[in-house]
């Protein structure tokens, strides 16, 4: 198809435009693309860190901004703002209002030597900000590697000076501070520009491994208050009764004491009518008291034996009415 | 033509002029190298850099604080603890020169950092006993001690503090430095150390098993010792109870026992006013209530002629 195609004089006619108009709207699209470059912002909480060949030059804040294209100046942006937080001996797997944490598999970094030569099974937080992006991002080359490594030591220095129990109770919150203060020296020993804002301990436990052991002794100790309380409800009840009883032992005294004294009130009431009446006659009342009594006895008594006075011996003795005897 | 021309050179000229310039940023620092020699000085100021074209090659290093983690080693202590020490350390090029001509490039400097930190770890560890290993003051610790139990009443377990003049922990470390510190200079790698810190101090598996049996046997013992204050409490308070029953109980019956006699007193007081006012009417009435009340029909009564009674019997 193209054979013999040839080309003609006067097919490239070089159209007749205007050059000037042409080199302005090219000029005009190189510095807009120039200008496009040269602008950039940055973010509301970070700072941008501006190298012009690889020198540093400033430090801008949030907003807009103008650099040397075609990375004459280069920015890198840095967030100052932000609070970054690492996590030691747990993960948090899924945060929000139920915060879930993952703790599997993180006995490396969490079990740690106690000073007493026990092991403790420790969690902990470490909250940090970037107060130096220059530093940060020049002086060390992988800070966050750099934060857990000194941040690991750290917590096993100071735990290996806490015996077990200071460690688990009284200590714990000692022990954060110092470990903040700790790696804070050593991370600007390193001129990192971090600073270290907080560090927390989540959880301080006995290895799962004696975790029974030592809930065994909250039963223990829960076992002895039981006892103890058993023993005081027994003892209430008892002591309770017991004072019941006294209570009766004294009211019946009073009872006997009451009853006695009225009674001799009354027997004496009685004498004191009868000697009335005794005195006014005396030996007529007084036959007649003793006769009246006697007939009272003597009627009752079945075997009556009357003996006379004269006889010398009560023998023989004979039962007269033949009804004694068996 | 000579336009041409012009033009060419022009454009060799913004070859060579751009291959002199190289720049360092704030994280490097370099070494120009010239047929395979390094010349001239340490690079280490950021910027704009010239170098002669074609002949001349530069040689970029990280100048920031490097990282080195090594293995965890076992190490026997001075007291034959065997531990597990994982050491990790910062370091720096500091004379990249140096660092080019011996180690060439970062991983076989790392593979020379593992010698000589392990080796100076090792060295320092092994002459250490366990304590002074783990502690690094002397401060005291508050520990607690289940051995001794004897006669002891508290709802905790004993308390006492340890006394250690032993803790080196901090000591070691800078031994460490110094000694890491030391080899490195001599040996003139160009590199220095910055920091060298023990991560992980543990005990070998057999042995955190006997730990962790001996941690579960004092735990056992300090609940036992929590039962057994418990049952020894709660046979206290029986004792108490036996006690203050019997104080309640005879302490009633002294009371009521006063009462009474007090009554008893009133009464004979009573008595012994009224009856005092004639007391052979009294030995009478009493004398014929007597008779009444002890003689029944039971009695067998043998009455002499004589008796009073029988008087007007005899009379004739």
């Amino acid at each position: 198809m193209a054979q013999g195609f040839e080309f003609k004089p006067g097919d490239f006619q070089v159209p007749n435009l205007p050059i000037k108009r042409i080199i302005i709207f090219i000029v005009a699209i190189l510095v807009i693309v120039v200008l496009t470059s040269s602008f950039y912002t940055v973010n509301a909480n970070e700072n941008g860190v501006v190298l012009r060949f690889g020198k540093y030059l400033t430090t801008t804040e949030p907003g807009l901004h103008f650099k040397m294209p075609y990375g004459i100046d280069r920015v890198y942006p840095v967030e100052v703002a932000y609070q970054f937080k690492e996590e030691f001996g747990f993960r948090t797997a899924s945060a929000g209002v139920r915060t879930r944490y993952s703790s599997n598999n993180f006995e490396e970094v969490s079990w740690m030597l106690t000073g007493d030569l026990n092991i403790a099974e420790v969690k902990w937080i470490v909250q940090y900000k970037i107060v130096d992006p220059v530093a940060y991002l020049f002086n060390v080359r992988n800070p966050l590697e750099t934060i857990r490594d000194v941040s690991e030591a750290t917590t096993r220095l100071i735990v290996g000076d806490r015996s077990f129990h200071e460690a688990l109770q009284s200590e714990r919150r000692s022990i954060a501070d110092k470990v903040r203060v700790h790696m804070q020296l050593i991370l600007d020993k390193y001129d990192s520009g971090i600073s270290i804002q907080l560090v927390q301990l989540q959880d301080v436990h006995p290895p799962t491994p004696v975790a029974d052991s030592f809930n065994e002794v909250n039963r223990a100790k829960q076992d002895q208050e039981t006892a103890v309380n058993e023993a005081h409800q027994a003892y209430n009840k008892e002591i309770y009764r017991v004072q019941g009883d006294a209570q009766r032992m004294l009211n019946e005294a009073q009872g006997y004491a009451i009853e006695r004294v009225n009674n001799a009130k009354g027997d004496v009431a009685l004498f004191d009518a009868v000697l009335r009446e005794y005195l006014k006659a005396p030996q007529i009342t007084r036959d007649r008291m003793y006769l009246e009594t006697m007939n009272k006895v003597l009627s009752k008594i079945e075997n009556k034996v009357v003996v006379d006075a004269k006889l010398e011996n009560i023998l023989p003795l004979l039962n007269l009415d033949g009804k004694g005897g068996k | 033509m000579q336009k041409i021309i012009l033009l060419v050179v022009a454009f060799l000229a913004l070859i060579v002029f751009s291959g002199s310039l190289y720049t360092i940023n704030e994280a490097e620092q370099a070494i120009v190298i010239q047929f395979g020699k390094p010349v001239g000085e340490n690079i280490t100021d950021a910027g704009l850099h010239f170098k002669l074209p074609f002949i001349q090659d530069v040689r970029k290093f990280d100048k920031r604080i490097l990282e080195w983690d090594g293995d965890a080693n076992e190490i026997p202590t001075k007291d034959n603890k065997y531990i597990f020490i994982d050491a990790f350390a910062r370091w720096q090029i500091s004379d990249p020169l140096e660092f080019y001509k011996s180690a060439k490039n970062e991983n076989l400097a790392q593979s020379r950092l593992d010698d000589i930190i392990d080796g100076a770890v090792r060295d320092e560890v092994s002459g250490r006993v366990m304590n002074e290993i783990i502690r690094s003051t002397e401060r005291t610790m508050l520990i607690y001690d289940t051995e001794s139990t004897d006669g002891i009443i508290g709802k905790d377990a004993v308390e006492k503090y340890e006394e250690t003049k032993i803790g080196a922990r901090l000591d070691i470390i800078e031994s460490i430095i110094s000694s890491v510190t030391k080899k490195l200079k001599e040996l003139n790698m160009g590199i220095e150390v910055v920091d060298v810190q023990l991560k992980r101090i543990n005990y070998n598996r057999q042995v955190q098993e006997k730990v962790f049996n001996r941690m579960i046997s004092e735990q056992n013992r300090i609940a036992e010792k929590y039962r057994a204050q418990g049952q020894g409490e709660k046979q206290g308070i029986m004792g108490l109870q036996t006690q203050k029953k019997k104080e309640i109980l005879s302490d009633a019956y002294l009371k009521s026992q006063k009462i009474k006699g007090d009554a008893d007193a009133t009464a004979v007081k009573i008595y012994a006013e009224t009856y005092g006012q004639s007391i052979e009417f009294f030995n009478f009435i009493r004398t014929l209530e007597t008779y009444e009340n002890t003689l029944d029909a039971s009695t067998q009564l043998i009455l002499s002629t004589d008796n009073p009674y029988l008087k007007y019997l005899n009379k004739k």
